[in-house]
C-alpha cells in the first residue's frame, strides 16, 4: 500500500505541472488585469505602459509562466523602462513556494488564500456534515420503506430541492427568517456577515450566522445525495447475500448497517471523494449573498479583475486537493470492499 | 453504528474548525472606556512602528452603548495605501483614516482648505505670476496618530514614492507629465513647480480624489530603504498610523474593516465611536440588510430597489453626483482596418438622427423610475457645463428627415440603405441588466425610423481591454458603445477626445476609442490644461461643450448619480460627490 501511495504521488507531479501550464495559458484569455486598474475610469495610457512593464505583463506567455514556476531572482529585469535590464527580480516561483503577488491587492497569493480558507472550511465542512447526516437518514429510510408515504414525500421534496436555484433559495431564506421575522416580532436570524459589529467573533455568533448559509448550501445537495443513497441501498438490499443474512437469522439492524449499507456506501464514497476537494473552492453564490468571506468570493472577486496569480493559486490548490482525495478515496475502497487490493 | 461514528467524527471536525475560526486573529472590540488625554501625548516610535502612547485615563463613566456606524460596501477595497489603488471604495475610506489631502470637497463639491491653510491664488501669493509655481502653507497643528507632526516632508516623500521605478503605483498622474519638482523649504510650506501652468491642480495635486494623499514618511521611508519598494509594506494593509477622524483598527479579508474614533483628531474627537464597514457583495443581500436595519449606510443602490426602500420610511436616499454620465460613444474610425466604424456615422446629421430617434426621457422614466434624466453636457453638475446648450430632443420624424437628407433611404425591408450599404449599427455595452434593457428599447426605437441594429454585450473585464490587448471597444468592434464615465471629477479635464490618444499599433494604450481627431477640440483641450484662471477655463469648456454637441461626438443617456441609503438614526451626514465622507467627524447616531 505504501509503495502504491508513493507511486501515485510521484505520478501526480508531472500531472500537476501539465495542469499548471494549461491553466496558465487559459488564464491569458481571462481578460486584461490592467483593464480595471483605472477604477471607475479608463487607465491612463502612460500608466498602462509602465504597469505592463513593472508587472511583467509585456513578456511572452512562456516567459511569464517560467517566472511563475521558477521565479525571476536569477534574471535581470528592466524596472525603469529604458530598455536595459538592470536589476534582479524578486520572485522565487511556485516550486519554491512563491505563488506570486496579487495584481489587485499587491500581497502574496499564499497570504490572500490563507485568510479565506478557514472561513470556507468552516462553512463548507459544516454543510457537508449536515448534508451527509440528513441525506443518509432520508436515503436509507426511503429505501427501507420503499413506496411508503415517507418515501413519496421525500422523493417529491428532493426533486423540488434539487431543482431550486440557489440564489432564489438563499435570498428567500434571508427575507423569511431575517427580514420578515424581525418585522413580525419573531426571533430572527442575521442577514449577512459572520458576526455582529458590537459582539465580535465568538463561537455563538459564528453558529448563529451560519444557520442560513448552511441551510442554503445543504438543501440542494441533500436532495441529490439522498437520491444516490436510496438508489444504491435499494440495489443492495435485493442482493442474495442480504437474503442469506436474513436466513441466518441476523437482526435486521445488523443486516442493514453492517451488510447492506457498507456495500451501498461505495458509490457514496466516490461521490464524497470527488466533492470534498471542491469544498476548498467555496460556494460562490452562497458566500456572495450571505457576505461570508470565503474562497468562493475570493475566486469571483479576483476573476472579474483577471487577477491570475490569485486564480492560479486557488486552482492549483484545488488540483492538488483533487489528487490527494483521489488517493484517499482509493484507500477507502479497500476498507469497504476487501476484494480491492492495490499491491 | 456507521452513521453515529460519522456523526461523532463530523461533530469533532466542526468543533475543531469552529475553534480555529474563532481563534483567528482577534477582532478588536469597540473602545469601551472613555480615554481622555489631558496633556500633549509623549510618543516613542520603534522600528516596526510599535507605538507606545502614554495616556491618562480618568474615571469617566463607561458609555452604555458605543455608537457604531455600519456601512455596507458591495466591493472590497483592494489596498489602503492610496498609491496602490484607484478603486472608489478604497478612496472613500481614506477620508476616515488618512484624510490629509491639501484640499477637500464639501457637499456642494466645492474645494475647501483642509491641510492647506488656504487655497492658493494669485491674490494671496499662492500661485506665482507665471502660474507655474504653487505654494501651500500647511496647518501646523495636525499630527499623525503616533504623535509625529504631519509636515511638508511627508508630501515630498509621497511624490518621491510615486515617481520611484521600484514602486508599482497605480498612477503617476499628473506628476510624470506636469510636475517638475516638489519641495519643502520649511516644515509647513510646500512648493510645487510645474513645467507649464497646470489647471487641474486642485483635484490632482496631493488630493484624495487623485490617490495622492500624503504617506507617513517616518513609517514608510525605513521600509522603502530596507525592501527597496513600498509594494509589500505592511502599512498598505494595516495603516495603523493616520491623521483622519478615525483610526484603522482591523481588516478581515472579505468580511469587514473597523475604524475607531481618533481622540486626537485636529478638529476634535468624532461623535461616533466606530465605523464598521461590512463587505456585502450581493446587491439583493445589501438591500435585505438595509431593510433589516443591519446597515446604516449603503451605496450603489439599484434604481429598481428605490421605491421599496423609500416605502420603508427608515432610510433617506440621497442622490449624489460624482460626475458620471451614462454615455454613448460613436466609432468614427475611417481607417481601412479592423477599427473601421459604420460609414453612415461619419455624417454628424446621421449621428444626430440616431440620437433623435431615441426617447431618452422615457428610458429614464421606465427603467430608472424617473430618478434621473439625460445630461446635456459631459460637465453637467459642475461650473464647466455650458448653460446655453439645450441638448438633442426626441424627434423621430426629424430623425427620419435628417436620414433622408443624408441619403439613407428606406429599403424594401424597412431598413435604410445607401449605395447598397444597410444602416445596421453594432450597439455594444456591458452585461449590466439596465444597459441590456436599454439596448432592447433603443433597438425598437431605431427600427421605427429604419435603423437596424446588432446588440453586443461584453463582461466588464473584457470590455475595457486596451487596443493592444484586443479590447472590443478599443479595437473599434462597435458603432455605438455605451458605458458610464466622467471627467477627472471634480476637475473638468479629460483625455477622452485627444488626438494623441487615438489607439493604433504604435499607440496600443491609447484611450480615444472613438478614433477621431478634431483639431479645434484638441487645441481647446490643450488651452484649458494651462489656463489656471477658473473663469477663463470655464469659457474654454463652454466652447468645448458646444463643439461636442454640434458634432454629436458624445451623448448622455442619463446622468448617473451615486444613490446612497442613510439610516434616519444618523445625523449630519453630508456626502460630497468627490470625497463622500469628508465630514465624518461630524456624524452622529441616535437610537
Amino acid at each position: 500500500m505504501t509503495r502504491y501511495i508513493i507511486r501515485r504521488i510521484l505520478q501526480a507531479i508531472p500531472l500537476l505541472l501539465i495542469i499548471s501550464a494549461l491553466l496558465f495559458v487559459l488564464m491569458q484569455e481571462m481578460g486584461d488585469p490592467l483593464a480595471t486598474f483605472g477604477g471607475r475610469r479608463v487607465l491612463r495610457s502612460e500608466d498602462r505602459v509602465r504597469l505592463t512593464r513593472q508587472l511583467g505583463l509585456d513578456k511572452p506567455v512562456y516567459v511569464q509562466y517560467l517566472v511563475w514556476l521558477v521565479g525571476n531572482d536569477w534574471m535581470k529585469i528592466d524596472l525603469d523602462g529604458d530598455g536595459v535590464a538592470e536589476s534582479y527580480g524578486t520572485r522565487k516561483g511556485m516550486i519554491r513556494g512563491d505563488f506570486g503577488t496579487s495584481f489587485v491587492t499587491r500581497r502574496p497569493v499564499i497570504e490572500v488564500i490563507k485568510e479565506r480558507l478557514p472561513n470556507t472550511l468552516l462553512l463548507m465542512l459544516t454543510s457537508q456534515v449536515v448534508i451527509l447526516i440528513v441525506a443518509l437518514i432520508i436515503g436509507i429510510t426511503s429505501a427501507l420503506k420503499q413506496y411508503s408515504a415517507f418515501d413519496h414525500v421525500t422523493t417529491g421534496l428532493s426533486f423540488v430541492g434539487y431543482s431550486m436555484p440557489i440564489p432564489l433559495l438563499a435570498i428567500g431564506l434571508m427575507y423569511l427568517f431575517a427580514v420578515n421575522f424581525k418585522k413580525w416580532g419573531l426571533p430572527y436570524l442575521p442577514t449577512v456577515g459572520m458576526f455582529e459589529p458590537g459582539a465580535g467573533r465568538t463561537i455563538p455568533q459564528l453558529i448563529w450566522h451560519m444557520v442560513l448559509p448552511v441551510t442554503a448550501i445543504s438543501t440542494i445537495s441533500i436532495a441529490a445525495y439522498s437520491r444516490y443513497i436510496r438508489a444504491s441501498m435499494l440495489e443492495v438490499i435485493n442482493q442474495d447475500y442480504i437474503r442469506t443474512a436474513r436466513a441466518k437469522g441476523l437482526r435486521e439492524r445488523i443486516i442493514m448497517y453492517r451488510h447492506a449499507f457498507k456495500n451501498a456506501a461505495l458509490p457514496l464514497v466516490t461521490l464524497v471523494g470527488l466533492d470534498l476537494p471542491m469544498l476548498l473552492g467555496g460556494a460562490i453564490v452562497t458566500e456572495g449573498i450571505f457576505a461570508w468571506p470565503g474562497m468562493g468570493r475570493l475566486f469571483l472577486d479576483h476573476t472579474v479583475r483577471a487577477d491570475f496569480p490569485v486564480l492560479m493559486g486557488i486552482l492549483m490548490m484545488i488540483s492538488v486537493a483533487v489528487v490527494i482525495f483521489q488517493i484517499i478515496t482509493d484507500i477507502a475502497y479497500t476498507f469497504l470492499d476487501p476484494r480491492i487490493r492495490y499491491d | 453504528m456507521f452513521i453515529r461514528k460519522a456523526a461523532y467524527v463530523a461533530l469533532a471536525v466542526m468543533t475543531v474548525v469552529s475553534l480555529l475560526a474563532a481563534c483567528a486573529p482577534p477582532t478588536p472590540q469597540v473602545i469601551r472606556e472613555e480615554v481622555v488625554v489631558e496633556k500633549e501625548v509623549p510618543v516613542t516610535v520603534e522600528v516596526e512602528k510599535e507605538v507606545v502612547v502614554e495616556k491618562v485615563v480618568t474615571a469617566t463613566p463607561v458609555p452604555a452603548k458605543p455608537k457604531i456606524v455600519t456601512i455596507s460596501f458591495t466591493q472590497e477595497p483592494d489596498n489602503l495605501n492610496p498609491l496602490y489603488t484607484s478603486m472608489w471604495f478604497s478612496m472613500i475610506l481614506r477620508e476616515f483614516y488618512l484624510a490629509n489631502g491639501l484640499l477637500v470637497y464639501n457637499d456642494e463639491n466645492a474645494p475647501i482648505p483642509w491641510i492647506a491653510r488656504e487655497i492658493p491664488s494669485v491674490e494671496n501669493g499662492g500661485i506665482s505670476a507665471d502660474s507655474k509655481t504653487l505654494t501651500f502653507h500647511l496647518r501646523d497643528d495636525v499630527k499623525w496618530s503616533d504623535g509625529v507632526p504631519l509636515t511638508a516632508e511627508d508630501y515630498v516623500f509621497t511624490w518621491q514614492m510615486i515617481m520611484s521605478d521600484r514602486n508599482t503605483v497605480q498612477s503617476r498622474d499628473p506628476f510624470d507629465v506636469a510636475v517638475e519638482s516638489v519641495e519643502a523649504p520649511d516644515p509647513y510650506t510646500l512648493v510645487v513647480k510645474f513645467y507649464e501652468p497646470y489647471a487641474p491642480w486642485q483635484a490632482k495635486i496631493f488630493s484624495n480624489v487623485n490617490m495622492t494623499n500624503a504617506l507617513p514618511k517616518h513609517i514608510l521611508e525605513p521600509i522603502f530603504q530596507k525592501d527597496g519598494t513600498l509594494d509589500n509594506a505592511d502599512w498598505n494593509r494595516r495603516p495603523t498610523v493616520g491623521v483622519g477622524p478615525f483610526l484603522f483598527k482591523a481588516w478581515e479579508s472579505g468580511s469587514h474593516l473597523i475604524f475607531e474614533a481618533n481622540p486626537n483628531f485636529w478638529l476634535g474627537k468624532p461623535k461616533v465611536d466606530q465605523i464598521f464597514v461590512r463587505i456585502v457583495p450581493d446587491d439583493a443581500a445589501q438591500v435585505a440588510a438595509i431593510k433589516a436595519g443591519d446597515t446604516d449606510i449603503g451605496v450603489f443602490i439599484s434604481y429598481a430597489d428605490i421605491p421599496d426602500l423609500q416605502a420603508l420610511g427608515t432610510v433617506d436616499l440621497p442622490k449624489v453626483s460624482s460626475g458620471y454620465k451614462e454615455s454613448w460613444f460613436f466609432n468614427l474610425s475611417t481607417r481601412e482596418d479592423k477599427t473601421k466604424g459604420h460609414l453612415a456615422l461619419q455624417d454628424p446629421k446621421v449621428r444626430q438622427a440616431v440620437v433623435m430617434a431615441v426617447d431618452r426621457n422615457k428610458i429614464c422614466q421606465d427603467l430608472l423610475y424617473g430618478m434621473t434624466r439625460p445630461a446635456i453636457t459631459f460637465w453637467d453638475g459642475t461650473p464647466f457645463a455650458n448653460p446655453a446648450l439645450k441638448g438633442i430632443p426626441y424627434d423621430p420624424e426629424g430623425a427620419k428627415k435628417l436620414l433622408d437628407e443624408a441619403g439613407w433611404k428606406v429599403g424594401a425591408d424597412g431598413i435604410r440603405e445607401k449605395d447598397g450599404v444597410k444602416l445596421k449599427l453594432r450597439y455594444a455595452t456591458t452585461v449590466r441588466e439596465v444597459r441590456k434593457n436599454t439596448q432592447v428599447i433603443v433597438q425598437q426605437m431605431w427600427k421605427d425610423v429604419g435603423i437596424d441594429s446588432e446588440l453586443i454585450n461584453h463582461s466588464s473585464d473584457i470590455m475595457w481591454n486596451s487596443y493592444g490587448d484586443g479590447g472590443p471597444i478599443a479595437t473599434g468592434q462597435y458603432d455605438v458603445a455605451e458605458w458610464s464615465t466622467c471627467p477627472a471629477f471634480p476637475d473638468p479635464d479629460t483625455a477622452t477626445w485627444l488626438c494623441k490618444e487615438v489607439p493604433s499599433d504604435e499607440n496600443p494604450a491609447g484611450g480615444n476609442w472613438q478614433f477621431f481627431c478634431d483639431e479645434e477640440l484638441d487645441v481647446l483641450f490643450a488651452q484649458q490644461m494651462s489656463t489656471v484662471d477658473t473663469e477663463a477655463r470655464m469659457k474654454l469648456f463652454y466652447d468645448i461643450g458646444k463643439i461636442i454637441e454640434d458634432q454629436v461626438y458624445w451623448i448622455s443617456m442619463w446622468d448617473d448619480p451615486d444613490i446612497w441609503t442613510v439610516s434616519k438614526k444618523l445625523k449630519n451626514v453630508r456626502f460630497s460627490g468627490a470625497t463622500p465622507f469628508w465630514n465624518s467627524y461630524e456624524w452622529d447616531k441616535t437610537e
